[in-house]
């Protein structure tokens, strides 16, 4: 039964897609599967997906949103046909090229190089055609001098440079993208970024999974928003991801609302993050004690003082807490560090918290600044959530000197 | 099939050499062990067979001991590589769409090339001591065609179920030694039929084992051997229920590899 006229254009259908999950020890050993056979017990389930339709546009970039656990990571992998639906179909038009948790499918003991011919086969293309866009992988991963080296010795980051740059490079007509953007610096965002555009130029179809709602906001031309496995909207990207943010903060314990921020600060904000961990409130302290909640803040004697809440939605050990102060409209870093650099271990974090973050800013030239905040591993691989230009300071005490900061000085 | 072919070939023999590559990394002598070993494993069962003064009703017993080991490697190699076909490759499986049966395939090939290798040295010293007699040598490709049906079908039947249960590593190693001891390898099928413990039913049966008929095409293909040894009585047409059993196992494991295929992503 399908609810799709035959003459529509579209690339990704899925249709009433509903999966399941075994709860119960999955069966790994003969002997618990023969026992549950014979006792007739059936397994416990978890529904991942609960009858999910819709469709992707030839041409369409979609975005696919969600808390933890949704369901984003399980549609995909049924969409790349790495998984199969528990009920419903997907029917895909065109070579699909996928990254799926952060890997293209590379194998651990093969070089850079290997693993790139090794998906060029997987995905069909003819060995010469792939050793002549070898330079251009090459070239747009970075990787150069790493190419011969096996991918096992590669950190998280340069797997998904070398990933991202083959996936794409294949030319595929569909490409599916679970959290590239997670990973990497700036620039190669940035390269992602371009990539991606060009492709949806080029006429062809993506669906992404990005915490960076920001991010994924602009480059989708529909959201597909997914709540505990159901589609909850797809639509306006605007629309739906302002939808989404609310419903994260009601469920943080409603800190970080969205109402009442300046415009121009509001363009800036960017909160995203891996969410085992979240930021509840950022107030400013008053000498006396007293908490502020307001998104901006007068200071005339450059000390500032905040209170960082937080609720860690599991036990996690070692978290960093780390800051950072930018001028608000060049973006130029004036300071940042984390409470790992300032040698302040946390063993461990669990349900709710606060954190008291003191910073003299008095040598910093008057001006607006941005202040952003984030918490994430002691390894930095997982980025809990990331406050990005979420709060913004205007340092009021008239200075004489130029520059960003004021260096002490003397003449003789 | 040819679509297959043309599609996933190079797929195919990437993940051979891949195979190859990883079996002897790390190793001074690379690829001189898959020579070494069964040369060795040879060795210590001519030893043993001149100690215990046991020919196997053989005239050429060495001959026929290495003829039988040779083959019996090819098809004991890919039934204890296939356990890990699957479940060893499992960030490709989770993270990309190619047909499965690949795998599989993949380890009887790494398995078959090794085999090759071998058959270079075992023609050498066939010719060396006088016992290579090629007038038979076409039953050479019934030989490898069962044996490639038979090896195939277990490679995806071992490597599906060892997604799902990993009691099969242990089950496989016991089952190989037993699987050995039942196939005529160091003793002839003459033998095995005078042996044959069920009264009043054919000594035939033995044939239900695929490697009996397979070592027996071998034989006749390398030597020049009888298929069935006339004294025994039986009529040679027993050794095509071996190349029957071959292609039952075929379809056994891409039966069960397609069952299975589906709940790869979920468990692995």
């Amino acid at each position: 039964m399908k609810d799709t006229p035959e003459t529509a254009d579209w690339a990704i259908d899925v249709s009433h897609v509903t999966k399941r999950f075994r709860l119960t020890s999955s069966a790994r050993s003969l002997k618990t599967a023969i026992v549950d056979c014979l006792s007739g017990r059936v397994a416990k389930t978890f529904t991942a997906l609960d009858d999910v339709t819709f469709q992707v546009q030839r041409g369409e970039t979609v975005g696919l949103i969600g808390h933890n656990g949704a369901g984003k990571s399980t549609l995909l992998s049924i969409i790349a046909n790495t998984m199969a639906p528990t009920r419903g179909q997907v029917t895909v038009r065109g070579s699909v090229s996928s990254l799926l948790e952060l890997g293209a499918g590379f194998h651990p003991d093969l070089t850079g190089r290997e693993n790139v011919l090794l998906y060029g086969a997987i995905m069909g293309i003819p060995r010469e055609t792939m050793r002549r866009r070898f330079d251009e992988i090459i070239e747009f991963s970075g990787l150069r001098e790493f190419i011969d080296q096996p991918v096992r010795f590669y950190s998280s980051g340069m797997y998904v440079r070398l990933g991202f740059s083959v996936a794409v490079q294949v030319d595929p007509d569909i490409l599916l993208v679970d959290e590239v953007l997670a990973v990497g610096d700036s620039e190669f965002q940035q390269k992602c970024l371009d990539k991606m555009k060009a492709f949806r130029r080029a006429g062809k179809s993506m669906l992404l999974i990005s915490h960076d709602i920001n991010t994924i906001r602009h480059v989708s031309d529909r959201i597909a928003y997914l709540s505990h496995g159901h589609l909850e909207g797809m639509g306006d990207p605007d629309e739906l991801s302002r939808r989404y943010i609310e419903e994260m903060n009601r469920a943080s314990g409603g800190g970080l609302t969205s109402e009442g921020i300046p415009a121009r600060l509001a363009q800036k904000r960017r909160i995203w993050g891996t969410g085992e961990a979240v930021f509840s409130a950022v107030v400013w302290l008053g000498e006396d004690g007293s908490e502020t909640a307001a998104p901006e803040h007068d200071c005339s004697d450059g000390k500032i003082r905040l209170r960082l809440h937080y609720h860690a939605n599991e036990r996690i050990e070692n978290p960093v807490f780390g800051f950072s102060l930018t001028g608000f409209d060049d973006d130029h870093t004036v300071f940042g560090s984390n409470t790992q650099l300032a040698g302040r271990t946390i063993p461990v974090i669990e349900g709710d918290g606060a954190i008291d973050l003191f910073i003299d800013a008095g040598s910093v030239h008057p001006g607006d600044y941005a202040l952003s905040f984030s918490l994430h591993s002691a390894d930095h691989t997982r980025n809990f959530q990331r406050l990005e230009n979420f709060l913004l300071l205007r340092l009021t005490r008239p200075a004489n000197f130029e520059g960003t900061a004021a260096l002490p000085f003397t003449w003789s | 099939m040819t679509m297959f072919y043309s599609r996933w070939h190079e797929l195919i023999q990437i993940l051979v050499v891949r195979n190859l590559k990883i079996r002897y990394k790390g190793s001074a002598l690379g690829f001189f062990w898959s020579l070494l070993t069964p040369g060795l494993t040879i060795l210590m069962y001519a030893v043993f067979a001149k100690i215990l003064k046991f020919n196997g009703g053989q005239a050429h017993y060495l001959q026929f001991l290495v003829t039988g080991i040779l083959v019996w490697q090819f098809t004991a190699g890919t039934l204890s590589d296939s356990l890990a076909a699957i479940s060893g490759s499992s960030n490709l499986v989770k993270k990309v769409y190619f047909p499965r049966i690949i795998l599989p395939v993949t380890t009887v090939f790494a398995n078959g090339v090794n085999f090759l290798l071998t058959i270079v040295p075992l023609l050498l010293y066939l010719a060396l001591t006088h016992t290579l007699v090629l007038t038979h040598a076409l039953w050479l490709i019934p030989a490898v065609l069962f044996q490639l049906f038979l090896c195939v079908g277990i490679a995806c039947f071992v490597a599906t179920l060892n997604v799902y249960f990993r009691d099969m590593q242990h089950m496989v190693g016991i089952g190989q030694l037993a699987w050995f001891f039942l196939t005529p390898v160091f003793y002839d099928t003459a033998m095995q039929i005078s042996a044959f413990p069920l009264p009043g039913v054919s000594p035939g049966l033995i044939f239900l084992n695929p490697m009996t008929g397979i070592l027996a095409f071998y034989r006749r293909g390398f030597m020049g051997e009888a298929l069935l040894p006339e004294a025994c009585g039986l009529s040679p047409a027993w050794v095509w229920v071996s190349a029957a059993m071959c292609v039952v196992v075929f379809l056994l494991g891409l039966w069960t590899l397609r069952r299975g295929d589906r709940g790869f992503g979920d468990v692995l």
